[in-house]
């Protein structure tokens, strides 16, 4: 055999060889752990069936995809549930962020909104008239503000006065019809060639705190949203080859001249979302009493079928920890990678995925990560419904630790990524990027306030689900667990405060977590636990110049013991204003270790130790337990020093690989 | 029969040679290691009694520690590095050429004369070699412009297809240069073997490549193959090893299972370089 057919077949075999090694890599990265029961927590307080109906919405509306433009009309009943009159309502065009590059969202000279994008093409919401029906159809619109409070350039947040004060109690019925013009996506909002989004797409009535002041706010680039509960009935007319997912059920479907009629109806909820596109692709499945729908594009099967594959173990996971999700339907959007903006959303019964056609491959979880994260607000902000804009933690920070947890629970420690021999969790990323920022800014502030949404997202996001994560290893997972389960459902259609929460803390984990966590949360509480000195000296008898009865005599240093005895001491610091009771791990010269616990009291504490070898090491929280501690790396220290034989092995191994493949 | 059309390397010189560069590879190596090394035990997370053990556990909690505090270091570690990397390329062109003239003697000579001789040629080296990197620059370069272009001509296409179509035009990139390291090799073999100059040798192995272009290509396509496949088999095996845990058996096994992939793959590369003189002895050359 001539050696050019030789070296092609054994290059043959092992390319074969190295493809089969590579598939299997692919293959053992992406194999899922079969789904597990989850734990739930015993004796939580019932949830509460439906909400108070404060703003109820009938919505019409006709897209227009060629032009990208919505024309609608709008029922709103709405009761002052209040103690006192009103005299003036507060809506929010939240459409209008996008009307122009002076509005409060787009301002921003370093790019606007979370995903950081301007607007491409501008969008609005034109009102063409309020009639409020109990007072003879009066039209309340000319009346209104032109722009929001103190912003002549942003007309988000709107006032509108009412001729006659609506008392305690009473019920307004206001008819609106009005126009879209969407923008580009940007921001979970507008259309991307055919396909198209529709969040905040609606004159929407700010909530009503029972103070009787509204609850309204500019729409901020940082910010999410705030509303009260109702029910929501929406006919929908889109091109009658448009997918359509929404909020809600479906009840009714009818088609007529090339278009389609579509009736959605939902109960207790505080917004509804819509999307439509010609491409989407579905997959329908119940799981746990829900009928759950993915609409994703062409040839992202592998997609939605990890994103069903979370909602199976997330939703009872979820249902579980958190309460019975309450409605019948739930639909994911997966919308196409030319329109990502409008991924990793949430609203009442509907979520925004995302990711490339290729996110399932590879160790990563990315859309486990995304889909359960997104689910999860299903229970905080679908259901407790806090403030978004101005207490973020209480929704994104709460919900980042039940994503956390969730993917623990069914990834263990690759909940993020796990192949090719690394893994990584959702906790350590979580506290990485919480340690990067956790003294910049208070956690618990206005979306708004923050210095910048990579604040906002490390405080928020990261350092909540740091800061719930220590609570859970330092006073029990058990009742941490406990207390989050009895917060979301407590706390349903409730609408509930940081304070709230923070009493709920108290009753669950007692005063002492409660005063760290409010420390983390609202006063940029730190902690970083440190050792620094072992000192070892041998026992000996007390030596010197004594004066007794028998005169005066001279000791030397002798041993007390045969063999030796070592009395060592270590130091350990506390800085920071977190006071979090630590383990400190000695070990010894002959390989004995021993425990001591530091009720974090105090900035120093001194460990002692007496025995047969000296302390050669010392791990200050030898489980990492405190994850919210801004330094791990001065936590161990050893007499020996540090050295890295693995690192310099692998190290060794990449550099010569290196050469080999790229070098001479 | 021409003997020059049949000659094979010795086994004795072929361990030598693979021993050299294996020997050479590991010093200069170790060398480049040396700052991120350096780098990760200043930071007190390998001062733990299980040292650097920690850094491997599973869910990344102190890797990650290490990333986020050590940042810079690592960072200015890792410029170090591949300065050194690239002066270690430099100098591995010296064993090399000496394990190609050890090849081609086929006989065992002090390896001080060897390596004499290979520093003597380590200048022609260098220039073949900045010629190949020159002609692999542009045709990467030519590739992430075509894959560029390729990316903005298909959006809006089927998305896999968006982002295959410039990965496959890298992948074609890559192969090219492969093939235009295996032109090097053959240049340094005419080199070697005809004591050509940098231009001659490299003419003569176009002139190779002319006349048998499979001899040429697929000389060295086991070489490049087996050592991603050793490699994958290195990755493979290591993925098994725990090396969490703080015993020294672990890091022994690590070691033993990387450098067979490393010695295996020197193999081949010894076993095409000793094709490539074969493929140099062919052609007389042409002195200039």
């Amino acid at each position: 055999m001539p050696r050019s057919a030789l070296d092609f077949l054994v290059g043959t075999l092992f390319f074969g060889l190295s493809l089969l090694l590579l598939s299997d890599f692919v293959r053992a990265a992406d194999r899922r752990p079969p789904l597990r029961p989850s734990q739930t927590a015993a004796a939580l307080p019932p949830v509460t069936e439906s909400a108070t109906q404060i703003a109820s919405y009938d919505l019409d509306a006709k897209l227009d995809v060629t032009e990208h433009r919505l024309s609608g009309r709008e029922t709103i009943r709405f009761v002052n549930h209040s103690t006192g009159p009103l005299t003036e309502l507060w809506f929010h065009l939240y459409l209008n962020a996008f009307k122009n590059d002076k509005t409060l969202f787009l301002r921003s000279p370093f790019g606007a909104g979370r995903s950081g994008d301007k607007a491409h093409e501008y969008g609005y919401i034109d009102v063409k008239h309020m009639f409020w029906v109990e007072q003879n159809q009066r039209d309340l619109w000319p009346d209104r503000d032109r722009h929001s409070p103190d912003d002549p350039d942003d007309e988000t947040d709107l006032r509108v006065p009412l001729p006659e004060p609506l008392a305690a109690g009473q019920m307004l019925t206001l008819e609106l019809e009005f126009e879209d013009k969407l923008p580009e996506i940007v921001e979970r909002m507008g259309y991307s060639g055919s396909f198209h989004f529709l969040g905040q797409w609606f004159p929407k009535l700010a909530r009503l705190e029972p103070s009787g002041q509204f609850a309204h706010f500019a729409f901020h680039a940082q910010s999410e949203f705030y509303a009260d509960f109702g029910d929501y009935d929406v006919a929908l007319d889109v091109p009658e080859a448009y997918v359509v997912g929404a909020s809600g059920s479906l009840v009714a479907e009818r088609h007529e001249q090339g278009r389609k009629h579509l009736h959605y109806h939902v109960d207790n909820v505080h917004d509804f979302a819509w999307t439509a596109w010609d491409h989407f692709q579905i997959r329908r499945e119940r799981i746990a009493d829900t009928d759950v729908s993915v609409l994703f594009p062409p040839h992202q099967d592998r997609n939605a079928e990890a994103e069903l594959d979370s909602v199976r173990f997330a939703l009872p996971h979820f249902n579980a920890l958190y309460g019975r999700y309450p409605y019948p339907t739930l639909t994911l959007v997966h919308p196409p990678e030319s329109a990502s903006n409008a991924g990793g959303m949430e609203y009442p019964t509907l979520i925004t995925t995302g990711g490339p056609w290729f996110s399932t491959l590879g160790g990563g979880h990315f859309i486990d990560v995304v889909t359960t994260h997104e689910l999860g607000h299903q229970w905080f902000y679908g259901l407790c419904a806090s403030n978004e804009h101005n207490f973020p933690f209480l929704d994104e920070g709460l919900n980042s630790y039940a994503e956390a947890e969730a993917l623990e629970a069914r990834f263990g420690l690759g909940s993020v990524f796990d192949g090719y021999g690394l893994s990584v969790s959702s906790t350590a990323l979580n506290r990485a990027i919480s340690a990067a920022r956790g003294g910049d800014e208070p956690v618990a502030e206005g979306a708004a306030d923050f210095a910048s949404f990579r604040n906002l997202g490390a405080l928020v996001y990261s350092r909540t689900a740091t800061i719930m994560t220590t609570l859970a290893r330092v006073y029990g997972e058990p009742q941490l667990r406990h207390a989050l389960g009895r917060y979301a459902r407590q706390f349903r259609f409730a609408h509930p405060t940081p304070s709230d929460f923070s009493n709920v803390l108290k009753d669950e984990l007692g005063q002492d977590a409660a005063t760290v966590s409010s420390r983390a949360l609202f006063e940029r509480g730190t902690v970083d636990y440190l050792v620094r000195d072992i000192s070892n000296a041998p026992e000996t008898a007390a030596a010197g110049v004594f004066d007794g009865p028998n005169g005066r005599q001279q000791k030397k240093p002798e041993p007390v013991h045969s063999p030796n005895q070592y009395t060592s001491r270590v130091v350990v610091y506390r800085h920071g204003s977190l006071e979090l009771p630590v383990d400190i791990e000695l070990i010894c010269e002959d390989g004995s270790r021993a425990f001591q616990h530091w009720d974090g009291h105090g900035f120093t504490h001194n460990v002692d130790h007496s025995g047969p070898s000296r302390v050669v090491a010392v791990r200050v929280d030898p489980e990492q337990r405190i994850l919210l501690d801004d330094d791990f790396s001065n936590n161990a220290i050893s007499i020996e020093g540090g050295s890295a034989p693995r690192a310099l092995e692998r190290t060794l191994y990449v550099a010569q690989t290196l050469l080999g493949g790229l070098g001479p | 029969m021409n003997h020059a059309l049949t000659r094979r390397a010795p086994s004795t010189a072929r361990v030598v040679a693979i021993t050299l560069l294996w020997i050479t590879r590991t010093l200069v190596s170790l060398l480049v290691a040396y700052p991120l090394v350096f780098a990760i035990t200043s930071t007190g997370l390998v001062s733990d009694p299980d040292r650097d053990a920690v850094l491997f556990r599973p869910g990344a909690l102190l890797l990650l520690e290490l990333l986020r505090t050590a940042a810079p270091a690592l960072i200015a570690a890792l410029k170090t590095s591949c300065l050194l990397w690239v002066l270690s390329a430099i100098i591995a062109l010296l064993p090399l050429a000496a394990a190609l003239d050890l090849l081609r003697s086929q006989r065992m000579e002090a390896l001080g004369v060897q390596l004499t001789r290979g520093f003597r040629l380590c200048p022609r080296f260098l220039a073949l070699s900045a010629i190949t990197l020159l002609a692999q620059s542009a045709l990467v370069l030519a590739a992430s412009l075509l894959a560029a272009a390729l990316g903005a001509a298909l959006r809006g296409h089927d998305e896999r297809l968006v982002t295959l179509a410039p990965l496959l035009v890298f992948v074609l990139a890559a192969l090219g240069c492969a093939g235009l390291g295996a032109l090097l090799d053959v240049a340094r073999a005419a080199l070697i073997q005809h004591e050509l100059a940098a231009r001659s040798a490299l003419l003569q192995a176009l002139t190779i490549l002319r006349e048998s272009p499979r001899d040429v290509l697929f000389g060295c396509y086991p070489s490049v193959t087996g050592s991603a496949f050793f490699a994958l088999c290195a990755a493979w095996f290591i993925t098994r090893i725990d090396l969490s845990q703080p015993t020294t058996r672990a890091i022994a096994l690590a070691f033993v299972v990387h450098q067979t992939a490393v010695i295996a793959s020197i193999a081949l590369r010894a076993r095409w370089l000793d094709g490539a003189l074969t493929l140099a002895a062919r052609v007389p050359s042409s002195r200039d």
